[in-house]
């Protein structure tokens, strides 16, 4: 076979240090491209899936106004209803919450705290710090004095298993209100403000201690995927009425929706940058070995070759640098997107603490990557797409030369 | 039919503000089965003629004719296609394509014309073997002698039979001794298989194997003779 790639492809070796070295710089630039696609997608999938590391969920019913005045009369009225009406996925997690600020007095001191009165179960699939008891258990269901307090809470007021404490809050009704704990347990979370200030009682025992009778404050779903976040909150917007407000995470702090086009805006320019590097590798290449070999187009031309075959030709050989250096990019980007996606690559954990806090969720400090075959495909084609483009220019060039003038060369 | 037809051809270059008149009315018949020698002092025109005989340049003016077809008028792929089925090129620098072998640079022109893989071997191992260069098959142009390289080279040419094979100095990069080896392997192709070549020297030696002689000067024919005698009916212009 001395067919066109054939051809091309010896060409290739006769300039074995350039070849080498453009395949090199492209395949480095599509990996990179490929690692910081995964880096920060999986970043950014983690900031909006795994909202329950706060219990922040994806969308949340409140009464109206809540969200603005924190007061604890506001209540979602016909509570039980408007969980019956509440359109959600089958696989969606509800969770209800009676919420309060209140002062948690300790035999060592006091603190303000955030009060979650919550059902344990469900509020177990909301929020991740449930799941993550380190000391004691998650109080029993009819557990009227049980309270989970987060580790640094417990670090503050030298909190045990056992300790009681004294949570006074403002009932609903304005006066005064306190009563008596015990923790039964302590927590670990990514958040240290929520391991500072939440503590969590049952749901029944906060509707008793504010006076809220059946009703509560708050209703979090969480749903399987943070892009339908905003139809399902609509639905519900539509399903429930005026009287309550339903708010999606991206609502509640639009700083995520912000995040996430300042993130893709610079993926987007890093691309384009590394994708106009990519082009003047290959031109360059491209044209070198064209100019260096204008001669040999002009034999080509002679022996009877058509201007379209020399055109060919010179695209061929493009074709296979990108077609090397895409194996070598996707060979380096996937390795190290498949290995990021088992331990983290990047760990900041020593410097930042095991997470980040931002905009209402907390990343781990240890950044993994998400692994995907099909997403690194993009930036591959777009290679190819690169590298045939930029060479059409010098292929152009050589297969427009008349070959007495060809011929002439070098 | 003739070989070769050139009638009242000019080709001028433009060099600054002054026209070069490389060829001032060139006209010339060449039969098939000639065997045919362009000499002249240097800057006579022997290779614009050559070029425009072999369609790798058009003319100023005039006609030219390759085996009865007429390349006025032709766009960049039928001139590519008309190379490809009726000329032959030997260069002065063998320009042999540096990464494809001996038997793959005659096989070339051969797959251009799409003839199938195994007709292409056999006609190569074939031809190879009838010019004595059989051991050369595999050989890669770089390690090849000019000598070698040359007679690859008249193998590429005529593989796939053309009207005419055109060599622009052929011996100038080879000693006098494979120069005329050389133009013998040449005159053997013509006398055995009546290949027609018109090739361009400035070797006397060269030249004295030619069966016909166009003398150029000044872009204009100033001789053409066979065997020695002179041909009637050639433009005979006084040499300056
Ligand atoms: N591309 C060109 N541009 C301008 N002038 C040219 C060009 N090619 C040839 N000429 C001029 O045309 C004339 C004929 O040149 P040509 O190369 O055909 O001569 P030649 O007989 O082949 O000479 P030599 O024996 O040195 O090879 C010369 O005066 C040359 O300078
Ligand atoms: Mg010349």
């Amino acid at each position: 076979m001395i067919g066109t790639l054939t051809i091309a492809w010896r060409n290739l070796w006769r300039t074995r240090r350039r070849t080498v070295i453009s395949m090199s710089a492209i395949g480095l630039g599509l990996a990179l491209v490929v690692i910081y696609g995964g880096l920060v997608s999986r970043l950014m999938g983690d900031a909006k899936e795994q909202l329950d590391t706060t219990g922040l969920g994806h969308f949340e019913v409140t009464a109206a106004g809540w969200r603005q005045h924190r007061s604890g009369k506001l209540t979602i009225a016909d509570l039980d209803a408007k969980l019956q009406d509440l359109p959600v996925p089958a696989s969606a997690e509800v969770s209800v919450r009676v919420l309060s600020r209140g002062l948690l007095a300790g035999a060592r001191g006091n603190e303000a705290v955030e009060v979650h009165g919550v059902d344990w179960q469900r509020e177990r699939a909301v929020a991740l710090y449930l799941r993550e008891i380190r000391q004691g258990a998650v109080p029993a269901d009819d557990d009227a004095h049980g309270i989970l307090v987060g580790e640094q809470l417990a670090e503050r007021l030298k909190l045990q298993v056992g300790h009681k404490l004294r949570l006074t809050v403002q009932r609903a009704d304005g006066e005064m209100g306190a009563a008596l704990f015990r923790v039964r347990g302590v927590f670990h979370t990514l958040s240290p403000g929520i391991g500072q200030r939440r503590v969590l009682i049952s749901r029944a025992a906060a509707a008793e201690l504010l006076g809220v009778g059946g009703s509560a404050h708050q209703i979090v779903v969480q749903i399987d995927r943070a892009a339908d976040a905003s139809r399902w909150a609509g639905e519900a917007r539509a399903k429930l009425g005026p009287t309550v407000e339903v708010l999606t995470y991206a609502d509640i702090y639009p700083i995520f929706e912000a995040m996430e086009s300042l993130v893709n805006g610079a993926i987007l320019v890093g691309s384009i940058f590394v994708y106009f590097l990519v082009g003047l590798g290959i031109l360059n290449t491209m044209l070198m070995s064209v100019l260096e070999r204008t001669r040999e187009f002009g034999v080509m031309q002679a022996l009877g070759t058509r201007p379209g075959g020399v055109l060919r030709m010179v695209l061929a050989e493009s074709f296979w640098i990108a077609t090397l250096s895409v194996a070598l990019g996707l060979g380096i980007g996937l390795s190290f997107t498949w290995l990021g996606s088992r331990s983290a690559l990047l760990d900041f954990s020593e410097q930042m603490g095991e997470g980040i806090e931002f905009g209402g969720t907390v990343m781990r400090a240890a950044f993994l990557t998400e692994f995907s075959v099909r997403a690194a495909l993009l930036p591959a084609l777009y290679v190819y797409l690169m590298a045939l483009l930029v060479a059409l220019y010098p292929a152009w060039r050589v297969s427009r030369m008349r070959p007495v003038d060809a011929l002439r060369a070098g | 039919m003739p070989a070769v037809e050139v009638v009242e051809v000019e080709k001028h270059y433009q060099a600054g503000a002054t026209t070069v008149r490389a060829l001032a009315g060139v006209s010339l018949t060449v039969e098939k089965g000639e065997f045919m020698a362009i000499a002249g002092p240097s800057g006579s025109g022997k290779t614009t003629l050559l070029n425009l005989i072999g369609a790798l340049d058009t003319p100023s003016a005039g006609a030219l004719r390759i085996d009865g077809v007429d390349l006025a008028g032709m766009s960049r792929k039928q001139l590519a296609d008309l190379r490809r089925d009726k000329v032959g090129f030997v260069f002065q620098a063998y320009n042999l394509i540096p990464v494809l072998t001996a038997a793959e640079n005659a096989e070339y022109v051969l797959e251009l014309k799409h003839m199938p893989r195994a007709a292409r071997r056999t006609r190569i191992g074939q031809l190879f073997a009838e010019l004595g260069i059989g051991e050369l098959l595999d050989a890669w142009p770089g390690k090849m002698s000019g000598g070698q390289q040359q007679r690859v080279a008249v193998a590429r040419a005529i593989a796939s039979m053309p009207a005419v094979v055109l060599a622009d100095e052929p011996t100038a990069n080879l000693d006098q001794v494979t120069g005329k080896a050389l133009i013998d392997m040449m005159h053997r192709l013509n006398h055995e298989h009546g290949v027609t070549f018109i090739f361009s020297t400035h070797d006397p030696m060269v030249l004295a194997q030619a069966e016909r002689v166009v003398r150029l000067v000044d872009g204009k024919i100033a001789s053409d003779e066979r065997r020695g005698e002179t041909v009637a009916g050639a433009v005979a212009a006084p040499v300056a």
